[in-house]
């Protein structure tokens, strides 16, 4: 167990930079989750530092020994990947035992270590058999034990569930979680599942195009995005954005006014007349009771039912459209004109660099 | 099945069985003239043996003054040497061409993939001047070392190949474990290689057993040579005694069919695998 | 799309990665560039010497390949061997590659049955020895036996019959048609897993198209296996420029009659060995080996300048 620190790490083929200056300190025993768009440099963070890709600039500390120049073996870690990556051509023991053997680790251990894991993970029929006999939840469990056995001091998950579907997803989602609780071992995990990242998390970390976008707690992350990109990312259906300018400023608060929506003020010293911002709130936060400042009207173009609640894509006066949840068996109808509102406390402001506003509803 | 689909695929099936009579025919009317008499041969050469027609004089024949046992076991040594070679050496090489980054790698991958086009019996004057040199005239080390520079280039190629199918993440989670680097090619990559051995042999082993030029010009004793030229050599000499030519051929024939339809489905699955394309 | 070239390497202390490259790569290497490249580059060195009756070399530049294309001595044989090569070459393109494409074509046939038993029949010729099914086709060709001409008669064509492979007008084409027959199933089975390799929804989209067997075959399938097709045709170049064994078998040092069946393998045999004609000569036979590597080396050439190009390759 140990913490991770990265300082200014660099990723460079060629002339595309793929990692730009990113910067993390994970703590010992923290569970920290890496999301974003695909191509945005996860697996690459991640093999970097298991050693398994070199940095073209920066330093990787893991248990504070800086770790650039060790061979993946050194550095304490254990990787989880995608495909698992099970030998095929030895059983289930001989995989999680190979790799002790080369560290040094004697016979007897490794068989208590073997023992334990398969204990741990219910793998205890399945030692002798071979992975192609072994279902796709049995082989991810396998994949884990081997990662296991090696005691690492930070375990690197590359999107460890996407290949399993989504039921299984669901348990080996809680068996990671209570294995975590149980090693109390620090985790880098990659995924594309947001449910995974917010469920899992104590931390995530949201990347985009080589660049760390914020890192926060995961209700964090969703209550208070830094930025616009991070509020587009987090959620889903995304969050509804909305053109608008600061109309006038007047103690203490500023005037926000756009088309398709009503003014409102905003509680924020931050503000000049004439910026330009964007609003945002989340499909889930506009409901049809009159409870807030902020209230936009349509008409009902679509609407999705999925049960316990509805997706209504209503298109504003200037032809734009926004998503709403409506819960409840009252949905709109299409072609009906609707106004929804929200708490001030769900109204995100960005300014023109995309940042957050911080204003006196955050508190 | 409406009768015109059936039709088609009945002449379908009259196509192809008229060229795989075309194909094994000639095969078959030697090995089955072989067992028969002179007169038979000559009277009714399309019957298959019988009681009265069934004859091993030309067997005797060849065994009582051939070496064909000697030629036999010459070319088991160089073709098992020069394969085991060719693989190990091959794997290796395409492993560490395919999975290190290095400066002229490039280079020297082009300079392997010479081989395979030009044929190396173009340097046979200097390789019998070389061989001569060396004190290796007329030996099967001679053969060996001919056969697997011969064969590396095509095997390194389609070894690469196989290679590069071998999920990428094997390789480093082996690396994640700790495996050095000769243990991950020995231990984790090579296993996986086995299905590449059929291919490999169809396009450097086959050609090695079946090679005439480099016996005729690098072995000149009967305990070196190998069978295809020693049968050549028994066929030259015997020109006029049918019943010996016919059972030197099966006898070059015969083994090489019994080992091919053995490992046929392994071969033909090694030359369809999509390596070579 | 990542490389599948490791980037282990950056991290590795150069000597360790000089050791893994000597390890790996080592034996391969100087085996190669002892027994294959240093001889063809020597033997190309060779052949700007001439050898004295003493055993002295001395350097000619580039005499003797004015000897082997000026003088009649050594040029009409020369460019004999040489057409007839290109009459081998030739009789394989044509022959070769359209029964193997179309016996690929009927292997392919979906829902076929025997495949298996067809596939393993039709190949085994091409796992023999040249020298065994050139040797037991001159048997069967003899007069002697009387096997052909015996066939011909069961089919009312005894007429037809003559003894083909000991025909100057005959000999050549004959020896071609036996090397065709043993090799067809390289193509065969190089393109019969090429259409394997066309996805079956792509066959489908066609059918429903309204396609027959025979349009798909030739305006879908074909042009899909196009580039195996130009594989093919190279590999044949290069084998048949180089071949050696059939002629020499069947035919003999001297590639008779009369040198009707001589190609560059046996003259470059004959120039370097001797025969019962002259003396063997390892400087002219060197000058012969450059000039069969040259021509080679053009054949590659127009190949992947002319062909290579123009054939685009398809992703599925
Ligand atoms: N060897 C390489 N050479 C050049 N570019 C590369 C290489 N490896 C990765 N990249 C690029 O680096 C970028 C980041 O890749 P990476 O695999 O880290 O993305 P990712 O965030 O894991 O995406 P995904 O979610 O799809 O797995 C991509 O744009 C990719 O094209
Ligand atoms: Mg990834």
């Amino acid at each position: 167990m140990a913490n991770l620190r990265i300082e200014h790490l660099n990723k460079r083929y060629g002339a595309t930079t793929v990692l730009n200056d990113v910067n993390l300190k994970i703590e010992d025993g923290e569970f920290v989750v890496l999301v974003g768009p695909s191509g945005c440099g996860k697996s690459t963070l991640l093999r970097m530092i298991a050693g398994l890709d070199g940095a073209s600039g920066g330093d990787i500390h893991i248990a504070g020994k800086p770790v650039n120049t060790l061979a993946p073996a050194e550095r304490g870690i254990a990787m989880v990947f995608q495909s698992y990556a099970l030998y095929p051509h030895m059983n289930v023991r001989k995989n999680m035992t190979f790799g002790l053997k080369f560290t040094g680790v004697p016979p007897a251990e490794r068989e208590r270590r073997v023992a334990e894991a398969a204990r741990m993970l219910r793998l205890e029929e399945l030692l002798e058999r071979y992975p192609r006999d072994l279902s796709g939840g049995q082989r991810q469990r396998v994949a884990i034990g081997r990662a296991i056995v090696r005691e690492p001091a930070v375990f690197l998950f590359d999107e460890p569930l996407s290949n399993l579907d989504a039921a299984l997803r669901v348990s080996t989602r809680v068996e990671i979680a209570n294995l975590h609780r149980l090693l109390k071992s620090t985790i880098v995990y990659v995924t594309h599942d947001q449910v995974e990242a917010m469920t899992l998390a104590d931390r995530i970390v949201v990347m985009n195009k080589g660049c760390i976008e914020q890192v926060g707690r995961p209700l964090d992350l969703y209550y208070a995005p830094a930025n616009l990109f991070v509020a587009g990312f987090i959620g889903s259906p995304a969050m509804n954005f909305f053109e608008a300018k600061v109309g006038s400023v007047e103690g203490g608060c500023a005037r926000v006014a756009g088309p398709g929506f009503r003014s409102f003020d905003l509680p924020t010293a931050s503000l000049r007349v004439g910026d330009t911002l964007t609003v945002g709130v989340r499909p889930e936060h506009l409901g049809r009771g009159e409870d807030g400042p902020f209230a936009v009207e349509g008409v009902v173009e679509l609407v999705e039912r999925l049960g316990e609640s509805s997706f209504a894509y209503v298109r504003r006066a200037d032809d734009r459209l926004f998503v709403a949840e409506v819960r409840g068996r009252q949905t709109p109808m299409p072609g009906e004109r609707a106004t929804f509102f929200a708490a001030a406390r769900d109204v995100h402001v960005f300014d023109a660099a995309s940042l957050r506003v911080s204003t006196q509803n955050d508190a | 099945m409406t009768a015109e689909q059936r039709a088609r695929s009945l002449g379908v099936h009259l196509v192809l069985i008229a060229y795989s009579l075309l194909a094994v025919g000639p095969i078959l009317l030697v090995v089955m003239n072989s067992f028969k008499t002179r007169s038979a041969i000559f009277g009714s050469p399309l019957a298959p043996p019988d009681a009265t027609t069934f004859s091993l004089v030309g067997y005797e024949k060849v065994f009582r003054s051939s070496h064909i046992l000697t030629y036999y076991s010459n070319s088991l040594i160089v073709t098992l040497v020069s394969m085991a070679l060719v693989l190990l050496f091959g794997a290796m090489a395409a492993w560490a061409l395919t999975e290190y980054r290095f400066r002229g790698s490039t280079a020297l991958a082009l300079f392997l993939s010479i081989g395979i086009m030009v044929p190396i019996r173009l340097g046979s004057v200097a390789i019998l001047n070389m061989m001569r040199s060396a004190g290796l005239n007329d030996t099967l080390t001679a053969l060996i070392l001919v056969y697997v520079a011969q064969g590396l280039p095509m095997s390194i190629f389609i070894l690469s190949e196989f290679i590069q199918q071998i999920p990428k993440d094997l390789r480093d989670a082996a690396r994640c474990d700790g495996v050095p680097e000769t243990r991950i090619f020995f231990e984790v990559v090579a296993p996986l290689l086995r299905p590449a051995i059929a291919t490999v042999a169809v396009f450097t082993i086959v050609p090695i057993w079946n090679d005439l030029w480099f016996p005729l010009i690098l072995t000149s004793s009967d305990s070196t040579h190998t069978v295809t030229l020693g049968v050549q050599q028994f066929l030259g000499q015997y020109i006029t005694d049918w019943n010996s030519v016919l059972a030197a051929l099966s006898m070059a024939i015969l083994p090489v069919v019994v080992i091919y339809v053995i490992l046929s489905r392994q071969l033909i699955a090694g030359l369809t695998s999509g390596a070579v394309k | 799309m990542p490389e599948s070239v490791s980037n282990i390497t950056a991290q590795m202390p150069r000597a360790k990665l000089a050791g893994l490259l000597l390890f790996f790569l080592g034996p391969a290497v100087a085996i190669y560039s002892l027994f294959s490249i240093y001889p063809l580059v020597a033997t190309m060195a060779l052949s700007t010497y001439t050898s004295d009756p003493s055993g002295g070399r001395h350097f000619v530049g580039l005499a003797n390949f004015q000897t082997l294309l000026g003088d009649a001595l050594w040029s009409k044989p020369f460019w004999n061997a040489f057409g007839n090569n290109l009459i081998f070459f030739a009789v394989h393109m044509c022959v070769q590659n359209p029964i193997g494409i179309a016996l690929a074509g009927l292997l392919s046939l979906p829902g076929l049955r025997l495949k298996g038993f067809y596939r393993t029949v039709m190949f085994l010729p091409t796992m023999l020895s040249v020298v065994i099914v050139g040797f037991s086709w001159n048997l069967i060709l003899s007069p002697l036996w009387g096997v052909a001409s015996g066939a011909l008669k069961a089919v009312g064509l005894g007429s037809l019959f003559a003894p083909w492979l000991g025909l100057e007008s005959s000999a050549l084409v004959t020896l071609s048609l036996i090397s065709v027959w043993q090799f067809v199933g390289i193509p065969m089975m190089l393109i019969y897993a090429a259409l394997l390799n066309i996805p079956d929804e792509l066959i489908d989209a066609a059918r429903v198209d309204g396609l027959g067997h025979f349009r798909i075959f030739f305006h879908i399938k074909l042009p899909l296996v196009l580039p195996t097709i130009s594989l093919v045709s190279v590999l044949t170049f290069v084998a048949n420029f180089n071949a050696f064994d059939l002629i020499y078998s069947v035919k003999g040092a001297l590639a008779g009659p009369n040198f009707a069946t001589d190609i560059l393998g046996t003259f470059f045999y004959r120039t370097f060995f001797g025969n019962q004609l002259q003396l063997g000569n390892p400087t002219m036979g060197s000058a012969v080996a450059t000039v069969m590597f040259f021509i080679i080396l053009v054949g590659l050439c127009l190949y992947l300048f002319l062909v290579q190009r123009r054939i685009r390759r398809f992703a599925f």
